[in-house]
């Protein structure tokens, strides 16, 4: 062993205390958000989502396409419900899986390496942007369709905390997409697969028979008829659950599945 | 700072200031600054085992070179060090601790395992600005790091159009953006043109004089052997040498001296009679192994024979790796017990 140089002896003194920081929960979220809104593909991502209730709204009220027991509620916002669900979807997939693509996965779990916090951070992200553009989406939403509409000829419907548990819905799949993707971390099969749990249902269910309502009542889709009052919300295609059980139903497989992110996280090497 | 210090809880600091003082008081320099130990390290991919029973210590105030042939655990020791590999068993502490316990760890290590681990999309500035935000680093070291790497003028641009050496660089400012302690760089020199690889050996060089522990990975045994002071090397994911560059260079290379002489066939018979081992340099003189410059110099004299040259040749780094790992992959073949020697016949 030879000894140490001179230069050692005075020791490494950094700039920045080690000590006096953290990379905690908090620090996470904020880098999180800094690298959202750094990135065009994320910024586009998010505009169209903000544009996809709205865009429907004008759609389906130019068209009067309702039923004659629809609520303006329910016709102003279930028109780009699924587009707006897919959207949110793929926008919380690529939140993690474009760093498994690039490796910058390893640098960001190299800068937090406590195993909760990076997913925690991306799914913060994911819920408070998908519930952001929702509400101020789907209340645009409702206004295009209490404007465009015939406030005589169909229900109004129950806007508020409809509104809310709408935008609820939507920051959750978004919360789903990130979970998904940590554990597939491939964009394309994760994108299928979470686009997979958006549409199945749907389009399962109707064949199913009495299993129709279980399956549609957990459904987000489900989800989001019965929180707009709609009249495709019947007990036969989304069960009789309420629109706030069905919500919390919906909240609980996606915390489940962000949980086993957290699983796959430490389990697996990156 | 130091070791002690870490412990960084509010009611222990009057205590750590009194440790710190005692440390430096008592000469024990070297618990100064912060070291990457690695013990036991074992990894096993599926059949696969990329490490076996790995230790080693890497010391601040050195550029210390982890020398390998491709494929020889170099990263996968380093993803192990830095938490993102889970090792089979045995492991790796960092300032005494494991990686993930680390309050804020791009503070302490500076890490750059993948130039290209960068999205496409981002500015230079961008990507580390969120780095930066996930430790609670000052924006201003944005600046300063970008201003150190040479990219302050193409910082607004994104990294996707950046070359490979452009790259090397962002990824060398993200390792130094919370001014850590440690640098631990994977094949740093990849990339770069001649003036970068300049630059770099002066930067780690620089770093290392302030007290850091430099620890940087390479199969160039040429780089290393300029830029580095202390070896580790391994093969085949087992420990060959852990030692300054001179005494590896010294306990492995064969002493050689190139002798010219107008008379160089008198030289020759001279040369051979004393015992020594006379081959031709492609340079037109002598090759001798066996006695030191200075015996040879003195038998020309007493044979009365004038000398043009007598320059002592000592094997480059390269000649005593290249030598070392092929003698360690014919142990391999053969018996595993025997691999242990050329790694006992260092300490």
């Amino acid at each position: 062993m030879s000894t140490t140089t001179d230069a050692t002896a005075a020791g490494f003194r950094p700039l920045m205390s080690p000590n006096a920081c953290r990379a905690g929960y908090r620090e996470a979220v904020w880098s999180e958000w800094t690298k959202f809104r750094t990135l065009r593909s994320t910024r586009a991502l998010t505009a169209v989502l903000g544009m996809a209730l709205p865009l429907f709204a004008v759609i389906v009220a130019a068209t009067d396409s309702l039923q004659p027991d629809d609520t303006i509620l329910g016709a102003s916002l279930l028109g780009g419900a699924v587009l707006a669900q897919v959207l949110a979807a793929v926008l919380g997939t690529l939140l993690i899986t474009s760093e498994f693509k690039t490796g910058m996965i390893r640098v960001t779990l190299a800068a937090c390496p406590r195993r909760l916090v990076v997913p925690a951070a991306k799914a913060t992200i994911a819920a408070g942007v998908g519930f952001v553009v929702t509400l101020v989406s789907g209340a645009t939403a409702f206004g295009i369709g209490l404007a465009m509409l015939d406030g005589d000829t169909y229900a109004t419907g129950d806007a508020w905390p409809a509104l809310l548990g709408v935008a609820l819905a939507i920051a959750s799949i978004a919360v789903l997409g990130v979970g998904i993707g940590t554990v597939v971390r491939h964009s394309a099969g994760a994108v299928t697969a979470v686009i997979g749990v958006v549409l199945l249902p749907g389009l399962l269910a109707p064949l199913l028979g009495d299993v129709q309502r279980w399956l549609g009542g957990g459904s987000l889709n489900g989800v989001m008829q019965k929180l707009t009052q709609s009249s495709d919300a019947t007990h036969e295609s989304v069960g009789s659950l309420g629109a706030w059980a069905s919500l919390a139903v919906v909240a609980a497989y996606t915390v489940t599945t962000v949980l086993a992110a957290v699983w796959v996280l430490r389990h697996r090497d990156t | 700072m130091s070791s002690a210090a870490a412990v960084g809880v509010p009611t222990a600091l009057a205590v750590v200031t009194v440790c710190g003082c005692g440390i430096r008081l008592a000469g024990f320099v070297r618990t100064v600054g912060v070291v990457i130990e690695v013990v036991n390290m074992t990894k096993r991919y599926g059949p696969t085992l990329a490490v076996q029973d790995l230790s080693f210590t890497v010391l601040p105030g050195h550029v210390t070179g982890f020398l390998g042939p491709n494929g020889s655990g170099k990263s996968t020791t380093m993803r192990v060090i830095l938490g993102l590999d889970a090792p089979t068993s045995g492991g790796a502490r960092v300032d005494g601790r494991p990686y993930v316990e680390l309050p804020a760890p791009l503070r302490a290590v500076g890490a750059m395992l993948d130039a290209r681990a960068v999205h496409p999309g981002r500015t230079a500035r961008d990507h580390l600005l969120g780095l930066a935000r996930s430790n609670g680093i000052p924006t201003a070291r944005l600046d300063q790091v970008l201003g150190t790497v040479g990219l302050s003028d193409v910082a607004g641009r994104r990294a996707g159009g950046f070359s490979l050496g452009m790259s090397q660089r962002l990824g060398i400012a993200a390792a130094l953006l919370g001014d850590p302690g440690v640098l631990l760089l994977d094949e740093p020199v990849n990339g770069l043109d001649t003036e970068g690889i300049r630059w770099i050996r002066g930067l780690l060089k620089a770093l290392a004089a302030e007290g850091r522990t430099v620890f940087v990975s390479s199969h160039l045994m040429s780089e290393v052997e300029l830029t580095a002071d202390r070896l580790v090397v391994i093969g085949r994911g087992r420990l060959i040498a852990e030692a300054t560059v001179r005494d590896f260079i010294d306990t492995h290379s064969q002493r050689l001296t190139v002798v010219r002489s107008p008379s160089s066939r008198e030289l020759q018979v001279a040369l051979e009679q004393a015992g020594a081992t006379v081959e031709l340099d492609p340079s037109g003189g002598w090759r001798v192994t066996g006695p030191e410059p200075a015996a040879i110099g003195d038998l020309a004299h007493t044979h009365g024979i004038a000398l043009h040259e007598l320059r002592p040749l000592r094997s480059s780094l390269e000649d005593v790796y290249s030598q070392l790992t092929a003698t360690s992959v014919e142990y391999r073949a053969g018996d595993t017990g025997a691999d242990m020697e050329p790694q006992e016949a260092l300490r």
